[in-house]
Order: C-alpha cells, then sequence, then structure tokens
C-alpha cells in the first residue's frame, strides 16, 4: 500500500494548482499529512487554507508559542499531551470518519493569525466545526479552550473534544507504555530489596533505636503544626519580595504563610519544645551544682526569649493580638 | 467516673483520702469552669479582684504540707478560672440587667461559630431534628420523610444522619420530664454542648492519668482541655452540633481503649466497643478511632509487643463496635464494605493470625515452627492480597468516599470535587490557625511526646501514633483541629507536670552525693532507652532555679488563660447569624439583618413557599424561617446544587425557566457590599459557576466571568456575562440609588460600579434588609397577556414595543 500515499499526495498537488480546492480535497491532503506526522504543523497560508468556508470537517488547532524567547511554560507543557492525543486520534481513525484535522500553529509561524484573533494568551486550543454536511453547526466560528486550570492532560482535551463531535468515532487516548520507568521501578525495587537485606543486620539497631523513632516523630509533628500540609496544597511561595526590593519573611494575613516562614516557625517551635525537653529531662542530672545552675538560666532564658519572639511574630500575622513578652515588645 | 469515686471511698481509711478527695474537688471546678466559660463565652478580662481569696485559699494546704506543689498550682488554675467565669457571669448579668434564663439562652444560641467564608449552620438543621424527635417519637423519628428540604426531591432524614446528638438531648428532655423538671427542648440543645465539655474535661483526666504515675498531669490536661480554644470553638453554648459531643465520646472511647488494653480486660473492651458505638451514632468522625485504634495495634505488632492483653481488648472492641456501628442506617454496610474500614478489619484477621501461631509454638518444637511460620505467613499475606485486589476490582469495595480521599491525595478534591473544596472548613490550616487554637500547647506537645518515649510502654505508644496522625490531619483540613486537640492537651500535660514536679520540690539534693562522673551505669541503660536519660536522676539544687523556671511557667500559663479568654471572647463567640462591629467611637453595633429577613419571610409568605438560595443558607432558612428550600447544606445531590448554582449564573431568560421547574417562589440572596461584609454571595459566585460548569460544561464557562486579562470583576470592566448573570443583577438592582449618580461604590471588592444598574424582567424585588446583607425577590408568575417578561417589563418602563405587524407587510387572504 506504498503508493497510496504517493498518489494522493500527487493528486493534491495537482489540486495545489487549482485555484481554490474543493473541500473534500483539502480534508484529504490534511488527513494524509497528519497520516506522515501529526499534529499537522500549520504555517500562515495552510492555516488559513484550513479554516476557509466552506468546510465539510472539523479542524482542531492549538495555537501555541514552543520557541524558548517566549517562555510560555504551559505551551511546552502540554505539547506532550497534544501530540499523544493527535497520534492516538489519528492512529485509531486512519479512514479518517471522525473528520478531524489536529494541527498545531506556532507563534513563530504564524505572527498574523495571533494578531488577527487578538490573542494575548498561549495556548489556546480552537476548534472549528464543519459549516457543510452532515454535521454542520450554525456557526462557523470557532469554539475556543482556554487553559485557564493550567496543563490538561490528553484525557480531558480528548473529553472535550468528543463532547463536540457527537456521533463520530472518537479514538481513545492511548498512553504509550513507559518502559523505562517500568525498567527503573524493577531495577530500583531489587536494588533496594538486596540492599535492604545485605545492610539488615546493620539498619536493625537503627530500625530499634527509640532515639531515631523519637527524632522522626518530633520533626514530623514539628512539620505538621507549622502548616507544612499548607505549603504543599497550596503550592506557596517560598519567599516573596516587599516591593522595596527586600525580601519579606512574612506572609501578611492570617490565612496565609510563605514556605519559609514555616520553617523559621518550626524551628522556633524546635527550640521551644528542646528548650522545655532539657529543662524536665536533662537538667536535673547534671550533677555539678554550678553547672546546673547554669543551664537552668540558659534553657528558661532561650524559652523565654524565643518565645517573646514567637508571641511578636504572631502579632505581626494577627494585628490585633494584645499580648506580648518583655523583649520583643 | 464511678471509679473515682470508688478510689476515694477505697482510700477513704488511708493517709491519702484528703488528697483524693481534694483532687475531686478541683475536677469538678475544673469541668465546672470549662461549662461555665462555654455559657458566658464572652469573658472579658479576668477581674484582679479574683485573686486576693485565692491567695488565701492557696495558703492552708501549704501548710500541712501534705500536697505538692503542683498540685496546689492546678488548683489556683481551677478556681482561678471558676471564679473568672462567676464574675463574668455577674457582670453579664447586671450589664444586661436582670435577663431571665430564656434570654441568655437565646443570646448563647446566637453564638454558635466562628464566622469563616462560609458559615456553616448544621446546629439550626439539628435543632429541627431534634423538635421533631421529642414531638414524634423515636420509630417516626427513624422513618422521617422530610419534604421541606430539597424540593422537589425530599430528604429520607431519619436514614440519612447521625442520631446520636438528638437522641442524646430527647433523653435529657424525658429524663428531666419524669423528674416533674419543666424544661424547653431549645434550652437542652443549647445548653447541651458546654455540659458535654464538662465531661470531655473529665475524660481528658481520665486519659491523662493512664499515661503518667504523677497525679498533677490529669488536673493540667482537663484545665487545658477546658479552656484550649481548639475545643471552645465547637462547644460555646447553642453550637448544636455533631462535634458538641463526639469529642467527648471520642477522649472517652480512647480512655476506655487504654484500660482494655493495659488490663487486658474484656469489660472494658465491652464499654470501649459501647462507647464506640455511640460515637458511630453521633458523628461521621467515628472513622478517626476506627483507623487510629488498628494503627496502634499494628504498631504494638511491629513493635514485637504482641500480648493476650492486645487481642482480648482489640477484638472484644472490633467484633462488638463493629456490630454497634452497623445498627445505624446511614452507616450499614459501611463498615464491612468501604476501605477506610479495611484497616480494622485486616488488623482484626491479622491479630487471629498470630494468636493462632502463638498457640502453634507452643506445641511444635521451634525449629519446625521457623518453617512453618514462613510458610504460613508467606501463605496469608499473598491470598489476603489476591483478595483484596480481586475486591476492589470486582467492585465489592467501595471506592474511597471523595471527602475522605481528599485527606490523602490533597490536590483531588480541587480537581474532581469543587463543592468539597468550596467548603472553607476544609481547607488546609495555615500555621497561624495552629497558634491561635492551642498557644503554647503547641511547642509543650513535641516535649510531651518525647517524653513518652522516655518508658515506651503500650499506652505512650499510643500517645505518639495519635499525635502524629492528628497532627498530619489537622494540617490538611481545618475542621481537624477538633480531633488534634485532645492529644496536644494530654501530652502537653504530661511535659508540663514532669517539669513542675522536677521544679517545684522542696527537697534539694546533697551536692557530695552524687560526684560529677557518675558514669557507670549510663552505658547499660544507653541501649534500650533515650540518650538523654542514659544519667541518674539528681534533682535541682539551687532555690534560684527553682524559682525561675516555676516563675516562668506561671507566667506562661497565666498568659495562656490570658490568650484563651481573648480568643474565645473574640473569635469564637461572635455568632454566625448576628455579625458584631465597632462604630468609630468603640460602641458594639449589632447587625442583625439575617434575622430581620428570616423573619420577614415567615411573617409575609406562603406556608409552602419555595425559597431558592445557596445551598449555605438552606438549614438557616429551613430552621429559622420554617420554609421549604431546594438545597442545603446536606450536601448529597451534586447535580441539584448544580442546578441552582447554573440558575444564579444564567442569564434571566435561562434562570427563569429553571426557576418554574422548581416551582420556586422567592430568591433570596446575601451582599455585602454596602457593608463590607466579605462572606457574601458575589464572593461565593465563582464557586456556584464551578460547581455548574461540572454538570453544564457547554453552558456555563467560568472562563466567561473573568475578563479578558483574567480579573474578577464586578465594575464597569465585567463580562458581558457577569452582569447579565442573575446573581449580579440581583445583588447590585437599584443598588446605586444610594449613592449620588456614578457614585456608586462595592466596599467588599473596592471598586466602582456603573452609573447604570442592572434591570430585572422576570423577578421583582421582594424584601432588602437593613444593611442590604440579605436581598429577597419574588419570581413573577407568567404574564397575563401571554408576553414574555422582557417585554413586559419594557412595556412598564414605558418602552413602546414595536409593532410587528407593520413589518409584515398587507393582509392576505389566508389560502387552505
Amino acid at each position: 500500500m506504498r503508493w497510496l500515499p504517493a498518489f494522493v499526495s500527487a493528486l493534491c498537488a495537482t489540486g495545489t494548482l487549482a485555484a481554490k480546492k474543493s473541500t473534500e480535497q483539502r480534508f484529504n491532503e490534511f488527513h494524509t499529512k497528519s497520516l506522515a506526522s501529526t499534529p499537522v504543523k500549520l504555517l500562515d497560508a495552510n492555516y488559513r487554507e484550513l479554516t476557509s468556508t466552506p468546510r465539510d470537517y472539523t479542524a482542531a488547532i492549538l495555537l501555541t508559542a514552543l520557541d524558548a524567547r517566549f517562555g510560555c511554560q504551559l505551551c511546552r507543557e502540554f505539547q506532550p499531551e497534544w501530540d499523544l492525543l493527535s497520534k492516538s486520534w489519528i492512529k485509531g481513525d486512519k479512514a479518517g470518519e471522525s473528520r478531524l484535522v489536529l494541527a498545531t500553529l506556532d507563534f513563530s509561524d504564524g505572527r498574523e493569525i495571533f494578531m488577527s484573533l487578538g490573542l494575548q494568551t498561549a495556548p489556546v486550543l480552537f476548534l472549528f466545526p464543519p459549516t457543510t454536511g452532515p454535521h454542520a453547526a450554525a456557526s462557523p466560528e470557532p469554539i475556543r479552550y482556554d487553559f485557564v486550570n493550567g496543563p490538561q492532560s490528553a484525557e480531558q482535551i480528548h473529553a472535550w473534544l468528543s463532547r463536540h463531535l457527537p456521533d463520530r468515532p472518537h479514538p481513545p487516548v492511548k498512553r504509550p507504555i513507559n518502559w523505562i520507568k517500568w525498567i527503573f521501578t524493577t531495577v530500583m525495587l531489587s536494588g533496594t530489596v538486596t540492599a535492604a537485606v545485605v545492610a539488615w543486620p546493620y539498619v536493625l539497631p537503627i530500625i530499634q533505636n527509640r532515639n531515631v523513632w523519637a527524632a522522626i516523630s518530633l520533626i514530623s509533628i514539628l512539620l505538621f503544626t507549622s502548616g507544612h500540609m499548607f505549603n504543599r496544597i497550596r503550592g506557596v511561595p517560598y519567599v516573596s519580595g516587599d516591593g522595596r526590593g527586600g525580601i519579606s519573611y512574612f506572609a501578611s494575613g492570617f490565612q496565609n504563610q510563605y514556605g519559609m516562614e514555616t520553617q523559621i516557625v518550626a524551628a522556633m517551635y524546635g527550640v521551644l519544645s528542646f528548650a522545655a525537653i532539657a529543662l524536665t529531662i536533662k537538667v536535673p542530672r547534671i550533677a555539678d551544682p554550678k553547672a546546673q545552675s547554669v543551664a537552668v538560666l540558659a534553657w528558661g532564658g532561650a524559652l523565654f526569649l524565643m518565645y517573646s519572639f514567637l508571641l511578636s511574630i504572631f502579632r505581626v500575622k494577627n494585628a490585633g493580638y494584645p499580648f506580648a513578652l518583655p523583649p520583643f515588645m | 467516673m464511678s471509679a473515682d469515686t470508688l478510689q476515694v471511698l477505697a482510700s477513704a481509711g488511708k493517709g491519702e483520702s484528703t488528697r483524693t478527695i481534694l483532687r475531686f474537688i478541683i475536677l469538678s471546678l475544673i469541668a465546672g469552669a470549662a461549662i461555665a466559660s462555654r455559657l458566658f463565652s464572652v469573658i472579658r478580662k479576668c477581674p484582679l479582684s479574683a485573686g486576693s481569696q485565692l491567695l488565701s485559699w492557696q495558703s492552708r494546704p501549704s501548710r500541712r504540707g501534705q500536697l505538692s506543689g503542683l498540685l496546689r498550682l492546678s488548683a489556683f488554675w481551677a478556681a482561678l478560672l471558676t471564679a473568672a467565669s462567676f464574675q463574668v457571669s455577674r457582670a453579664l448579668f447586671t450589664n444586661v440587667g436582670s435577663p431571665s434564663l430564656s434570654q441568655s439562652c437565646a443570646r448563647a444560641e446566637r453564638q454558635s461559630r466562628m464566622v469563616a467564608d462560609n458559615p456553616l449552620v448544621d446546629p439550626w438543621f439539628n435543632f429541627r431534628a431534634t423538635k421533631y424527635l421529642v414531638a414524634n417519637g423515636f420509630y417516626k423519628f427513624w422513618d422521617w420523610f422530610d419534604d421541606r428540604t430539597w424540593h422537589p426531591l425530599g430528604r429520607v432524614t431519619g436514614g440519612t444522619l447521625y442520631p446520636g446528638l438528638m437522641v442524646t438531648s430527647g433523653a435529657i428532655y424525658h429524663a428531666l420530664r419524669a423528674l416533674t423538671i419543666p424544661v424547653d427542648i431549645r434550652n437542652i440543645c443549647v445548653l447541651l454542648a458546654p455540659a458535654f465539655s464538662g465531661l470531655t474535661a473529665f475524660a481528658a483526666y481520665l486519659l491523662t492519668n493512664e499515661m503518667t504515675p504523677s497525679p498533677s498531669a490529669g488536673l493540667l490536661a482537663a484545665i487545658f482541655m477546658g479552656i484550649a480554644p481548639g475545643y471552645i470553638s465547637r462547644s460555646v453554648a447553642g453550637s448544636y452540633d455533631n462535634e458538641a459531643i463526639a469529642i467527648f465520646l471520642l477522649v472517652f472511647t480512647f480512655f476506655l481503649w487504654i484500660r482494655a488494653l493495659k488490663q487486658g480486660s474484656m469489660l472494658w473492651g465491652v464499654l470501649c466497643a459501647l462507647f464506640y458505638g455511640y460515637m458511630v451514632a453521633s458523628w461521621g468522625g467515628y472513622a478517626f478511632i476506627t483507623c487510629l485504634l488498628p494503627l496502634h495495634a499494628f504498631v504494638l505488632i511491629c513493635m514485637g509487643r504482641y500480648s493476650t492483653r492486645l487481642y482480648v481488648a482489640y477484638t472484644t472492641w472490633y467484633a462488638l463496635g463493629t456490630l454497634a456501628s452497623m445498627q445505624i442506617p446511614f452507616v450499614g454496610f459501611l463498615p464491612v464494605k468501604t476501605s477506610e474500614h479495611m484497616p480494622a478489619l485486616g488488623i482484626f484477621g491479622f491479630l487471629q493470625l498470630l494468636a493462632f501461631l502463638d498457640y502453634v509454638r507452643s506445641a511444635i518444637p521451634s525449629r519446625q515452627f521457623q518453617t512453618f511460620l514462613w510458610l504460613f505467613a508467606g501463605g496469608t499475606f499473598g491470598l489476603g492480597l489476591a483478595a483484596l485486589v480481586v475486591a476492589t476490582s470486582a467492585g465489592f469495595i467501595a471506592p474511597w468516599s471523595g471527602r475522605f480521599y481528599s485527606l490523602w491525595d490533597t490536590g483531588y478534591a480541587k480537581i474532581h470535587i469543587p463543592i468539597i473544596a468550596s467548603v472553607s472548613e476544609h481547607q488546609p490550616t495555615a500555621w497561624p490557625a495552629f497558634f491561635f487554637d492551642l498557644n503554647m500547647l503547641i511547642w509543650l506537645f513535641p516535649a510531651g511526646v518525647y517524653l513518652c518515649f522516655q518508658n515506651l510502654a503500650d499506652e505512650h505508644v499510643f500517645i505518639v501514633v495519635y499525635a502524629l496522625f492528628g497532627s498530619y490531619f489537622a494540617g490538611v483540613m481545618v475542621r481537624l483541629m477538633l480531633t488534634l486537640t485532645p492529644v496536644v492537651c494530654v501530652a502537653a500535660a504530661i511535659s508540663a507536670s514532669s517539669l513542675l514536679d522536677t521544679y517545684l520540690n522542696v527537697k534539694s539534693p546533697n551536692a557530695e552525693e552524687h560526684p560529677a562522673d557518675d558514669n557507670t551505669d549510663g552505658k547499660k541503660s544507653g541501649k534500650t532507652g533515650l540518650k538523654s536519660t542514659s544519667k541518674p536522676v539528681v534533682g535541682i539544687y539551687g532555690w534560684l532555679s527553682k524559682g525561675t523556671v516555676a516563675g516562668a511557667m506561671t507566667v506562661y500559663l497565666l498568659l495562656f488563660v490570658m490568650h484563651c479568654t481573648w480568643v474565645t471572647s473574640n473569635a469564637y463567640s461572635s455568632p454566625s447569624v448576628v455579625l458584631a462591629s465597632r462604630m468609630p467611637d468603640g460602641s458594639q453595633h449589632i447587625i442583625d439583618d439575617y434575622r430581620e429577613a428570616y423573619q420577614w419571610l415567615r411573617q409575609n409568605t406562603k406556608e409552602d413557599a419555595k425559597i431558592m438560595s445557596w445551598w449555605d443558607y438552606g438549614y438557616q432558612i429551613g430552621g429559622m424561617a420554617d420554609r421549604p428550600t431546594l438545597v442545603d447544606n446536606n450536601t448529597w445531590n451534586n447535580t441539584h446544587i448544580a442546578t441552582v448554582g447554573k440558575a444564579m449564573s444564567s442569564r434571566e431568560e435561562v434562570s427563569y425557566p429553571i426557576m418554574r421547574q422548581h416551582e420556586v417562589d422567592y430568591v433570596l440572596v446575601v451582599f455585602g457590599g454596602l457593608l463590607g461584609y466579605s462572606g457574601d454571595d458575589i464572593n461565593k459566585f465563582l464557586w456556584m459557576v464551578r460547581i455548574a460548569e461540572g454538570i453544564w460544561p457547554d453552558e456555563v464557562k467560568e472562563r466567561e466571568f473573568f475578563t479578558p486579562r483574567g480579573e474578577y470583576r464586578v465594575d464597569g470592566e465585567a463580562t458581558e456575562t457577569m452582569k447579565n448573570s442573575l446573581m449580579y443583577k440581583m445583588s447590585y438592582y437599584n443598588y446605586n440609588s444610594l449613592f449620588p449618580p456614578g457614585q456608586a461604590q462595592d466596599r467588599v471588592r473596592q471598586s466602582r460600579l456603573p452609573e447604570v444598574g442592572p434591570s430585572l424582567s422576570t423577578i421583582e424585588e421582594a424584601f432588602t434588609s437593613e444593611n442590604w446583607i440579605i436581598r429577597i425577590y419574588k419570581v413573577k408568575d407568567l404574564d397575563n397577556f401571554g408576553r414574555d417578561h422582557a417585554s413586559a417589563a419594557a412595556f412598564d418602563r414605558g418602552l413602546k414595543k414595536k409593532k410587528a405587524a407593520k413589518k409584515r407587510g398587507p393582509r392576505q387572504l389566508r389560502v387552505d
């Protein structure tokens, strides 16, 4: 069947000579192109050709800006998903029964198009519905898909496309098996198991060591109570500028915080707890009276200072808080 | 509780009796103080005069020299608290005049909750359900079908709620009636939460006493539990919610579990199961116990601490507790189906295997036992795993319910369930909230957990596991701060009491007895214990050291009490229905729009007029205005909520048929623009759009509510979709008539509104409250002349309808 694409392309080549191709011809041309490599990479001219009316096919065109100059993180993140979607769609629909062309127009190839559409952000996905034929839509205007919620997965876009293409086949998204990941996982897993077996006699005392578990527990408690999960869930910035070129370590507002802020708070809690532990456990075990009273004063002082500092920071977060301890009033 | 009384009686003949009785008195004082502080949760400043009578009281036990210093200190605090609350109550009574009980109850009832963005108003529903229970009896209540909510669907209420709370207050009501004490069910509902908080303080005392030999730790834990803001927030008078009794049940179940585990006693295990069953009947948070107890058992097994005590306690609890929990219709067969109950079942099976192995080991020689063990363990594990996989994939085991799943995968709720993400109580917790709710306990807590590692008995493992588990969940969800608070109080009390025990000891060691290089037995104990406890305890030498630390601790404790008082009076006593604000001159100004509007609905609308509002206000409308609602806070039907969201966020022409189909008579919106009240519907509007978009992605699009530059605006720059949405129109209708032309301003969003306000055609303004917080619109009936509403409204405004007839051209004769 090698001759079929060649034949079709030859047909198309003759077709280009004609001033205006029929919609059937255009679809065949783009479908052939997409069989060769998908999504079809568009230029200025064939974008207009693809979207010209009348058309009896649907065109899904992703307008994106992949060049590093534009610094479009979202475009680059979404591109593999879009490639995956179009590949699996074309693979499942070689005959072109769904009459859908998936194409990409990069900003560097079609600057005018972006201008004429008045686009200020990328990526944007346009779906040009057919204007003639059995699935013709009332308006030739494209349906726009904005990536408001960050990069979408191929399945989400697939669902969106399927919704707008009723009564047509929707080849499902097939993710290729990630062999590297599987091999990597297997190797790592067996390596870990081997290492665990070999190191077991050495690891066992550590696992059974009460100090290690105490340390792990305390650190996790300090992390959780200082708002670490908030950082994970909300993805807050680590620090932020204060608008005058400096760094502001503490977010304003009671319901807000920065990554660094929580670490400072966790450290303060840690110092306070450790001082309390030291006063309870360590100090009564010091046999020398002089050293003991020095230790009491040191730990007690550290506790007092740190608590005072903590209260002062809490007053920053909650402006109406009335309580304070001496050094940091 | 009876155990303590028995102890008192038993030790009455011995020298300890005075001490025990005194401790008991202190404990009841603490419980009383905890109750009182919630009743009058408007505690202002603690009057200094309370201190003088205390000092004289304090000197008595020290003369006898029988009490440890700490006991004195805790007595001081208990009495301080009690005195403070009595002082406050007196001040309150003189201020208000001479209010009758019902008045002060009504006052307390309003103080239900801290206002977050979404005030949840479950108390209103619970109150309504309790009234129904008391009026119609238990069996009617069980089969209650409520047709006044979720119009037109209705709700099978009896089968979809946790009845524990209502049954508790119903039982109290009937008990009091039997004692010929006439009391209104309303008063019982209002006072239930404070009463149970006293019991919680008592349960915390019992739980802590299981952990440490120090007699004062329990008292401290009771004090902490009594006044920690993290718990007060849910137990002030009038917060008639499931949590009100559930926290007591939680702590008490844990106490019974520890007792059962320590003694290996089936009796305590049965009691534990009974209270667990009560807990299941009361609160959805019972899953916390269901997961924590197996986890504790599992950790104990992993540490090689399997014992028959554990076997007896766990199997008794699990078998009876599960049976008890399955008696609740709402729970039903969940304990054997859903994944969050699987750990409990798994550990139950695992313990059977361990018990079996234990038996086999005693029967056959050890070498054969090794082979047997490996084969047996491998086989069982493989079989169990295969069964789990098969059952899950075949659908016998339900997938994790959304609310629970969002705890583990923190991104889950945001993507899949906007309705869960929209509730402010399901948000993660920022650190100020921890400090706000726990104050100095937050740093005593890790110290207490560390002390638990000192002699790590089974019950100490429980505290460690609970601390880790609880702090993780409290970090993920603000609401679960409530389940963390008990363990924080217990651990902090252990830490504070051992600190004070060390420094408030009259005896000082003698320096000669303890040579500085005493290091002989240190290495031996260092193997198993903590590194820091390898040396022997000497004691504290100087009075200076003792004085410094004791003084500093007193300052911290005082600060803690002041903090709790401040938090309670500022944050948690401000009711969600009545807003309080300060005038420029410092006087208090009460904003009572909600009640005004609900009263209006009650008096001016038909008995069965259907009210459409966003679901946050459903329970309030049902409870206070007594009118059927479309959606309420029980969010079981996402599509129905999305329907309301769609009606709110679409154009009038789209919304009107939806409202007609649902027989809506009135629409209620909350608008804070005039007053600067930020919890209004325009700020919640995006959630309505999102939830509606989840069901009708083609008709409602979130993108269209943002300007091309991605801003959410309400002023002249707002998008057309925004300006035409029903919610926007209802919020700003006629709003610019309050201002000079062109000056209309929204004080929440700080934006100037367009000069021409929106116009409404299918609904008409019926009521607007004093501060414009609540606006109620009446849905118009169909037009008498059969016109559509837009042209009818245009006609009323004096715009003549264009005669379509003229365009039609000359008349033609109809030919068949």
